[in-house]
């Protein structure tokens, strides 16, 4: 019998967030949360070292991208400052994704 | 109180957080107590603007008032939106955190928020005016 071998590379979307995601800018982020859905990624990665203030508006687009892509999606959080861990912390998020120092 | 007023709509937002921000800190309210009340502040002021007044196609105004005495700061939000008292909406509950991110309704989390990251929150209506109204304790007493 030949040889046979199945391969599949996990399907990763990638998100840099900067600055304030208030309720105007939760928009915008969510509009690139729907473009990426279309791809139907496994890991949704988003970086936010650079995130100073995400309001409830910015959370729930993250509950919005764990509804619209799939119970199966994780979602990495990489070096969260520690005002924005703590608000997730506070609405219940932290258990739903996980936070990392570094995705490789 | 200082007065300042804005248009109602979303891009006020930043300028919103710029007014109390600056006078959070003369008040020396610690980085966390700041944060929380912005978060505060963006909850409250985008239920203005999208339901006040995005939603029902009418334009208006959110005023911004700020106080800094008897050890507390006082941030009030006016609005000539229809009357709404954020506080009648039904609070989420602990069984609504422990749900996973899959199975929860997309609401609710914000007034709790709203709630917790002040000493105080109350609601009027007054002269026909919403007034939302956020307390925090400064430490100059």
């Amino acid at each position: 019998m030949s040889f046979q071998i199945v391969a599949e590379a996990k399907k990763i979307a990638k998100i840099t967030l900067v600055g304030e995601v208030d309720s105007l800018s939760a928009r915008e982020f969510q509009k690139e949360i729907e473009k990426l859905a279309a791809e139907s990624p496994d890991e949704l990665i988003l970086f936010v070292e650079n995130l100073s203030f995400i309001s409830s508006a910015g959370l729930r687009v993250l509950i919005f991208a764990k509804q619209k892509m799939g119970t199966g999606l994780a979602i990495y959080i990489v070096k969260p400052q520690e005002s924005v861990l703590e608000t997730l912390e506070k609405t219940g998020l932290l258990h739903s994704v996980n936070v990392v120092d570094q995705y490789l | 109180m200082e007065r300042k007023t804005f248009p109602g709509t979303l891009d006020s937002l930043a300028g919103i957080r710029e007014v109390v921000k600056e006078e959070a800190q003369r008040a020396g309210l610690s980085k966390k107590a700041a944060y929380n009340l912005m978060l505060a502040l963006d909850e409250i002021a985008t239920n203005i603007i999208v339901h006040g007044y995005e939603e029902t196609g009418t334009e208006g105004v959110v005023d911004v008032l700020v106080d800094h005495s008897d050890s507390q700061l006082t941030v009030i939000l006016e609005d000539d939106a229809a009357p709404f008292d954020p506080l009648q909406r039904e609070l989420p509950n602990e069984e609504f955190f422990a749900r996973p991110l899959e199975e929860r309704p997309i609401g609710g989390m914000g007034i709790h928020l709203t709630i917790n990251a002040v000493d105080e929150f109350k609601y009027e209506f007054t002269n026909n005016r919403n007034r939302n109204i956020f307390i925090v304790k400064t430490s100059d007493a």
